[in-house]
């Protein structure tokens, strides 16, 4: 690891002009994905610019949906009620990133800057149609995240650029979402899948019964409640990460999926259309057949998750009690 | 034995509040002056052949201080079948292979230094698989032996045969058979410590070396043997421990990177330091030896065990360290776990151009235990009988003397096996087949000492200051087990002092008597008998000397309270009482006359005796101070591999019961008991710290971990992808302690430190059977192991 100058600005506009004025420089937020590229040698910035000072870039802020500062860290995201009601998905993303003390420091920002296929909150904020808000020298823009994310480590930033934050909407009370990682153990693990869904559903029936339904243990049986009570699935949003060289959208499952009521037939039908556009690889982490396999699994649970969810069943149930 | 004052207690282990405030010395920390940093630069290939090594570019790095080959130093074989040399200099047979060495005045610039070495390869074609390595026309990973022999065959030429009884016959005879294969993967210990070594050479040559071995006698010798070789004859070796982060095998067998650091240190002439990133410590160091076990058992209508045979392949990798040794310590489960009459056993090792392996844990245990306890399910399911049942009906008892020739003396296993049954509900839960399951498994394990080499002794040196501080050279090592604590304890209760009374020195060759090492859960039993025959003399020779100093002293206080007092009757007291040692005791501090221990004149603070003892004046004055060697009274395993390694065995049961999700093959452990047989648990928290982390550490086995090696090559060299759990996967595991205190024990103590991983693995595997109904053979059981294996099944 070699000797770098350090520094440290404390407003978004300082920040650009000092990166402006610098050779070999990179921005470093909380550093966890950073210090480890440094030390692997992967990277040998000169210069790091660290966003910790830059309080504008800390802040949420729930104004007509909500915008979350590219430095929030991940446990501030966890643990935010108005995350954790209304963009479910994003708040079990940053919950399940690295450890304990990982999400004490890593903010949202750098992890969808630094572009990992694995990143945890990259599902959650295209399922949540989230925007990039980018500073540079001539102001600023704003970019869907599904565009922002361009391949491994790759992001649509011209040199100086800064990514202040997210911008999401408000989706109203039919919406639930919900993201599920499937890793090997609970901490400092990278998914050997992640999968996002939310969906926007119309009841023909009565809401409560549908929250009733959750209270059953066999799944066939809470599809056929929610079925019975006429649950439309008016909009769904399908992400998948680890299949493909960056986190994608499942487009194909989305509009299989769009106005059918729900039935056993409809989640089996997501699932296979989601897995059959997901390209996993053969690793050493994981085999590509059973990646496809979980795809298929997961946008079902994902999708169950969200429903419960939206309907108040309860807010943050682990994924698990259902199966 | 009873009225213990310190053993049996939870004695906190403030000895060891230094690690976490972080003021320890570990090697890390470790400096010495003008102390240099070596780096080691390995091979890109599993086979290759050297054409040209070019040192000059990183030579004229500013800051490095030397860089060498294999053609810079005495080309000496090392290792336990010298099958190796330090730096390779004409063939690598592996990619961890010692290419070259830098040593500069930072780790950065040796790193950097190792960049700028140029190497050039010819590939040569490598064998992967041990299958392959055995066939008669494959490729040699090594042409000659350490003489320089020619050799014809990748098989090692071992003697791992063992065989008792008749078992054709008994095959013949067995209502029920039943025929197996398992495979187990290599294991990387993950140590908190890294790997390091300190070397440094005084003018004459005489070498001061810190390492983290845990035998440092036994590294002493290896070390000596090969400066010898390298033509430093008779050179003083002084052996010393820094404070170790965790051995659990890995400071067993001196390494390469050791004989290196050595050699860096002569060339420099400056102190040099070698320690291992995290990644190295993956790569570079050897792991427990990954296995394939082919099992056949078989029973009688009544389930009574016929016979054992088992087939052990063994991949042994480019070279040989301590991993080819484990059949020994396999033997223990498929001679002597339940009673079987008729036994077979045959390990083959194989070179191939993988890694190699060393010890970890269990040393082979865990292993065969994994075939032998999956082939007990197996063989109960065929016979129709409860698993629980079928090792109850075949368990050990106390007083058996098994095929291997092991004297079995306590064996609590009954209590063990229906301990876990009760704990984890076995009868309510069992055979549901219902995505839920429970299972169990059983072990066997050295538990006092291991006679694996001549001596299995050990030595300690024990002395009283004046003021009442108990001193202990200790000739073992502490490699953060908590021995300190154990120790301390054994002694105050030996002699009649209190733990914290007692400082322990460990881990110097200068300062200890010889120790075969801390390992095969041989130190509390085996220190632990050296120290308590230690307290006893110290105590014996503090009592003598209360006979003298104890009426001196009272006279002498009499007389001053008549001075000070002309109308003091002094007491008619009867000396009587204290006139032998043997009419005294001395505990908690105080001494005092057996016949009345509360005496208001002749109960003495023992620092009292012990000033008035070297304070004599007369030239007669008295230190105390005593050292025992002691060696346990076992055998060495003789050619057919029988005999009485240890003083006495522990037994163990695990019970788990699992949830699996029959989409995604994930298993989840519910709950996880495991009850062990521990003699007398010195410090209960201690022990069920050992039981705790040996369970976790079997939960990885059975679940989560394995180093991945891909044509050679580690793959998944960092705990990001080496799954070993963490603290967030918090499964609930419970520890039960059985005690049935060993007559040959200290105070009936058997040794802990291994024996709670051997069963987990095997009791994961036969709970999932019996939650969905596949068997998985393979370690580790990965959910992607479980969900084929449900779609094969057609589920």
């Amino acid at each position: 690891m070699k000797a770098y100058d350090y520094h440290k600005p404390h407003t978004v506009k300082e920040a650009i002009d000092i990166m402006g004025g610098l050779e070999n420089a990179k921005y470093i937020a909380g550093g966890t994905d950073v210090m480890v590229l440094l030390r692997q040698g992967k990277i040998n910035p000169a210069n790091l610019v660290s966003l910790r000072n830059v309080a504008e870039i800390s802040r949420i802020d729930t104004q007509n949906g909500i915008r979350i500062g590219a430095g929030v860290t991940h446990t501030q995201i966890a643990n935010n009620e108005f995350i954790r009601e209304h963009y479910s998905a994003l708040a079990d993303g940053a919950g399940v990133v690295g450890s304990k003390q990982i999400r004490n420091v890593a903010t949202i920002g750098g992890n969808i800057c630094n572009a990992a296929p694995s990143a945890d909150t990259a599902c959650p904020l295209l399922v949540l149609d989230a925007e990039a808000v980018i500073a540079g020298k001539s102001g600023e823009r704003q970019v869907p995240v599904d565009d922002f994310i361009v391949g491994p480590s790759q992001v649509a930033l011209e040199k100086g650029e800064l990514v202040t934050g997210f911008v999401i909407p408000a989706f109203g009370d039919r919406t639930g979402s919900a993201y599920i990682k499937h890793a090997r153990r609970l901490a400092m693990d990278l998914p050997i899948l992640g999968i996002a869904v939310r969906a926007t559903v119309k009841i023909g029936g009565a809401q409560a019964a549908c929250r009733d339904a959750f209270k059953l243990t066999d799944v066939s049986d809470i599809v056929k409640r929610l079925e019975a009570e006429g649950l439309v699935l008016e909009d769904v949003r399908v992400a998948m990460s680890v299949v493909a060289p960056r986190p994608v959208r499942a487009r194909k499952a989305e509009e299989a999926a769009k106005g059918k009521t729900i039935s056993e037939k409809v989640l089996e039908e997501l699932g296979e259309i989601a897995a059959s556009e997901s390209k996993p690889r053969d690793s050493f982490r994981g085999e590509a057949w059973y990646r496809r396999d979980m795809v298929k699994v997961l946008t079902k649970r994902a999708l169950l998750k969200s429903i419960e969810r939206m309907t108040g069943a309860s807010s943050m149930v682990a994924p698990s009690r259902l199966w | 034995m009873e009225n213990l004052l310190h053993v049996g207690k939870n004695v906190p282990r403030t000895a060891e509040i230094d690690k976490v405030t972080g003021h320890a010395v570990y090697i890390d920390e470790y400096k010495r002056p003008g102390m240099l940093y070596g780096k080691i630069l390995y091979s890109q290939y599993a086979h290759a052949r050297i054409k040209s090594i070019n040192t000059e570019k990183a030579k004229k790095l500013p800051g490095v201080r030397a860089v060498i080959t294999g053609y810079d130093i005495p080309d000496v074989r090392v290792g336990f079948l010298g099958d190796q040399t330090v730096l390779k200099r004409d063939i690598v047979r592996q990619f961890r292979d010692e290419v070259a060495a830098v040593a500069a005045i930072t780790p950065e610039i040796a790193e950097d230094a190792l960049k700028l070495i140029e190497v050039e390869y010819e590939p040569l074609p490598a064998i992967f698989d041990p299958i392959e390595a055995m066939k008669p026309d494959a490729a040699l990973v090594h042409e000659t032996d350490a003489r320089g022999r020619p050799l014809r065959s990748n098989i090692l030429p071992l003697p791992w045969k063992f065989s008792a009884g008749d078992v054709d016959k008994a095959r013949e005879e067995s209502t029920y058979v039943v025929k197996h294969d398992v495979t187990t993967p290599w294991i990387n210990q993950c140590c908190m410590g890294t790997s390091g070594c300190v070397a440094e050479f005084d003018s004459n040559n005489n070498l001061t070396y810190c390492a983290q071995t845990n035998v440092i006698f036994g590294a002493k010798q290896r070390i000596a043997t090969y400066l010898r070789n390298i033509g430093l004859k008779g050179k003083k070796i002084r052996v010393l421990n820094p404070v170790v982060g965790g051995s659990f095998g890995t400071k067993l067998d001196t390494d390469i990177y050791e004989f290196i650091c050595i050699q860096l240190a002569l060339k420099t002439r400056k102190p040099v330091k070698i320690r291992f990133t995290r990644e190295e410590e993956f790569a570079a160091l050897p792991p427990r030896q990954a296995s394939r076990f082919t099992i056949e058992q078989g029973c009688d209508k009544e389930g009574k065990l016929t016979f054992r045979k088992v087939d052990a392949i063994l991949d042994n990798g480019a070279y040989t360290s301590w991993g080819a040794t484990t059949p020994s310590v396999m033997m223990l489960p498929i001679s002597s776990m339940y009673r079987v009459p008729n036994v077979s056993f045959q390990a083959t090792c194989v070179y191939t151009n993988n890694i190699y392996s060393q010890a970890m844990r269990g040393y082979g245990n865990p292993q065969a235990a994994f075939a032998v306890e999956t082939s007990m399910d197996l063989l109960a399911e065929k016979a129709g009988i409860d698993p629980a049942e079928f090792r109850l009906i075949n368990r050990n008892h106390p007083g058996d003397v098994t095929p291997m020739g092991l004297k079995i003396t306590t064996c609590p296993l009954e209590e063990c096996i229906n301990t876990v049954k009760e704990k984890i509900k076995w009868d309510e839960k069992r055979g549901k087949k219902n995505g839920r399951g429970v299972g169990m498994a059983s072990l066997i394990h050295v538990a006092g000492g291991a006679r694996v080499y001549l001596s299995d002794g050990t030595g300690i040196r024990i002395k009283v200051n004046e003021d009442g501080e108990v001193d202990v050279l200790s000739g073992s090592t502490d490699q953060g087990q908590g021995s300190p604590t154990v120790i301390a304890q054994i002694i105050a209760e030996a002699t009649g002092f209190r733990p914290e009374d007692v400082n322990i020195v460990f881990g110097d060759t200068a300062l200890g008597l010889w120790d075969a090492g801390t390992h095969a859960s041989r130190h509390t039993f085996v220190a632990g008998n050296a120290a308590v025959r230690a307290g006893e003399l110290i105590k014996r020779q503090i009592l003598e000397l209360a006979v003298q100093h104890i009426p001196k002293l009272v006279k002498r206080s009499l007389k001053q309270q008549q001075k000070k007092n002309p109308d003091f009757v002094p007491p008619e007291l009867d000396y009587t009482l204290i006139d032998s040692p043997d009419k005294l005791e001395l505990k908690d501090r105080m001494i005092y006359p057996r016949e009345a221990p509360d005496h208001p004149y002749f109960k003495t603070e023992v620092g009292k005796i012990l000033t008035s003892g070297l304070h004599v004046g007369v030239g007669e004055s008295k230190a105390v101070a005593a050292e025992v060697f002691w060696d346990p009274p076992t055998q060495m395993l003789n050619a057919e591999m029988k005999g009485n390694y240890s003083c006495t065995y522990a037994f163990g049961t695990a019970g788990v019961e699992v949830e699996v999700d029959k989409q995604t093959g994930e298993v989840k452990i519910l709950k996880l008991v495991s009850a062990h047989d521990v003699g007398r648990a010195i410090n209960p928290t201690l022990v069920k710290g050992q039981i705790y982390g040996a369970a976790y550490i079997g939960i990885g086995y059975g679940l989560t971990e394995r180093v991945q090696v891909v044509d050679g090559k580690v793959v998944n060299a960092n705990f990001r992808d080496y799954k070993i759990l963490t603290a967030n996967d918090n499964i609930p595991v419970e520890a039960v302690i059985i005690e049935d205190p060993d007559p040959a024990g200290p105070y009936g103590a058997k040794g802990i430190g291994e024996p709670g991983l051997v069963p987990t693995a095997p009791a994961i595997a036969n709970a999932i059977y019996d939650a969905v109904g596949v068997w998985i053979k393979d370690l580790p059981i990965t959910p992607e192991k479980v969900l084929a294996a449900l779609k094969a099944q057609g589920q």
